[in-house]
């Protein structure tokens, strides 16, 4: 991270200074300051109830607007009697080869980019990390600045571009498609998480006889594990929740979901229920997955998310 | 080892790195480096589908027209707004919650946990989302107001032009903040907490602490976080489209330059114009981008 700073104020002011018990660590340990202030935890655990209400909640309400008929979700009088809780609408969509065709598209391509791009990127990733040649640094940063492009400046060429190779309205075209989109993120995270594995584990691999493939596999992919499991998580989760490319590259012969569920809603009429059916369907794999894998995901953050 | 396995050994070595890194250098500077070559030159042409007889070479035509496009003036208003609430508010909420979680107590590790949920939903699930709790007759909005009594009559949420803006806003926060929130958590995990432990012998308090020790140790990460928040806000475009029917309205309100390209270039066919428009994006954002590390940047830092 960033050089130390210079630490705290320059006037030490005695009077409030707290007692020093040997070996505490005083990170905002309330106890430290001899008694435990117990309105500020009140309020700060106040706070947190409220933020974990803000994060869940939306959700939760979309769940609600999929379950109840929505004769009884009018704004004047909800009714929220078990009774009338149904799965009907579930029963119906996922009965429904409208929608889960789609539902089959959008898995097989996002989990084929993500394959791609985990293999094709880490490779590209450990020769950033232990590799020094000329124009590294432009090469990199060149690839991250394509971030910076906007999709609607490629959509045109690229379906052009996808057309002119009869790709255009393929899950090939999509795949590739994302391919390009997500590996450069794939990239810079795992340059990260590569950098931070010892070079000597390396060099005892190489004395053992390994070729630089077999310590890729054997020894760096191994240690990268959480880093890798966070970053296969978030190529497979871009590819499944775009929306725009997908719009753009492919027509209703190989609908991907997102778009599907985005046809739920029109400008003037939309089926409640079903749009929000559609909506949790569509929301709940990628949501399940990075809810089994916080620990992964929280832990890739934290070691190889943060550069400044 | 001898000096020739050794060579033999870095020719292998650059083999490697040659053949290793291609396919993924490749495959982005192809679907990249084309297209934007493509649409920089599409930029200088006249081309709309609706007129086709009309296709010529113009130059810089396009831009000088939107110099002057009162569309493209309003929309960049927008825009600017948008960018301007969602920016600041999502950093300042980020760096916010970050602080909230920053201590361990019972109960942060769910917080962390549930921070992933916004993240995971997919913009246009997030969109419609919103649309339904903001619903006039069905909202969810509407009835807690309803319940409370502060409302005598449901509001049309969607149907106005500036609480469409709010509630577009507060879609794209609920989204993205949280995860620029788990950044700022583990940007913050190593700052050393030697500093801390000698703030706090010097008697800062909590407050001085987070002001005189904390901020000022983010400030790599806070120009990372209004980097990427920043091309978020100007790219927005699912919430947008689920939100408001695929119309940027009502009344365009929501029409922002983002959604304009898209209009100009799959509703209105001016592929030419529409073109011109996507560089012109292009540009604010790498000048936005340049802003910020002009801003805050620093020399560059490898991170650990």
């Amino acid at each position: 991270m960033t050089a130390l700073a210079s630490p705290g104020p320059e006037t030490p002011r005695p009077e409030t200074t707290a007692p020093r018990d040997a070996g505490t660590v005083p990170r905002g340990r309330r106890g430290r300051r001899g008694r435990p202030r117990l309105a500020s935890t009140i309020v700060h655990r106040a706070i947190v109830a409220l933020l974990i209400l803000y994060l869940t909640v939306p959700f939760g309400w979309l769940v609600v607007y999929s379950i109840y008929p929505s004769s009884n979700l009018r704004s004047t009088r909800m009714d929220f009697s078990l009774g009338d809780i149904t799965l009907g609408e579930y029963a119906s969509l996922l009965s429904d080869s409208s929608f889960v065709v789609p539902i089959r598209n959008s898995l097989f391509v996002a989990t084929a980019t993500t394959i791609i791009c985990m293999i094709l990127g880490s490779l590209c990733a450990y020769v950033f990390a232990r590799f020094r040649f000329r124009g590294q640094q432009t090469l990199l940063l060149s690839m991250m600045a394509v971030q910076a492009i906007p999709a609607v400046v490629l959509a045109v060429p690229l379906f052009v571009l996808l057309r002119a190779f009869g790709l255009y309205d393929s899950l090939l075209g999509m795949i590739l498609t994302y391919t390009a989109f997500i590996l450069p993120l794939v990239i810079w995270m795992m340059v990260s998480f590569f950098e931070s594995i010892p070079v000597n584990l390396e060099k005892a691999a190489r004395v053992d006889g390994c070729t630089r493939l077999g310590i890729v596999r054997r020894v760096v992919l191994p240690l990268s594990g959480p880093g890798f499991a966070a970053t296969s998580i978030f190529a497979f989760i871009t590819a499944w929740s775009d929306f725009f490319l997908a719009k753009v590259l492919t027509s209703n012969t190989t609908p991907l979901l997102s778009v599907r569920t985005a046809s739920f809603q029109g400008l003037f009429a939309m089926d409640y229920t079903a749009a929000a059916t559609a909506g949790v369907i569509t929301a709940l794999p990628v949501l399940v997955l990075a809810l089994l894998a916080q620990k992964w995901i929280v832990q890739g953050i934290t070691e190889g998310a943060v550069k400044g | 080892m001898t000096r020739r396995t050794l060579t033999a050994a870095e020719r292998g070595d650059r083999r490697f790195a040659v053949l290793a890194a291609s396919p993924a250098v490749l495959t982005i500077g192809a679907l990249f480096l084309y297209p934007l070559g493509y649409a920089v030159l599409l930029s200088l042409y006249r081309l709309n589908d609706k007129m086709p007889g009309a296709t010529a070479f113009i130059g810089l035509e396009n831009y000088v027209q939107l110099a002057t496009d009162a569309n493209f003036h309003q929309a960049l208003g927008r825009t600017f707004v948008f960018c301007l609430v969602t920016v600041f508010g999502g950093v300042a909420l980020a760096v916010g919650i970050a602080a909230l979680l920053q201590n361990p107590f019972r109960g942060r590790n769910l917080a962390r946990v549930l921070l992933l949920v916004p993240w995971a939903v997919p913009p246009v699930v997030n969109g419609i989302m919103w649309k339904l709790i903001f619903d006039g007759s069905y909202g969810a909005v509407n009835a807690v107001l309803e319940g409370l009594g502060l409302l005598d009559a449901p509001i049309q949420w969607l149907a106005d032009p500036q609480l469409t803006m709010g509630v577009l806003m507060l879609s794209e926060v609920w989204k993205l903040t949280p995860f620029l929130a788990l950044m700022t958590i583990a940007s913050m995990q190593a700052i050393p907490s030697n500093i801390y432990r000698a703030a706090s012998i010097d008697g800062a308090g909590g407050w001085d602490r987070f002001w005189k020790v904390t901020l000022p140790n983010l400030r790599g990460t806070l120009m990372f976080l209004l980097i990427v928040q920043s091309m978020w806000s100007i790219k927005v475009f699912d919430t947008i489209y689920v939100l408001t029917g695929g119309s940027g309205g009502p009344a365009e309100a929501t029409t922002t330059i983002n959604f304009l390209a898209y209009l100009t270039t799959f509703s209105y066919l001016d592929r030419g114009y529409g073109a011109a428009l996507s560089i012109t994006i292009m540009a604010i954002v790498i000048a936005v981008t340049g802003f910020w590390i002009l801003v805050l940047g620093r020399r560059k830092e490898k991170a650990s």
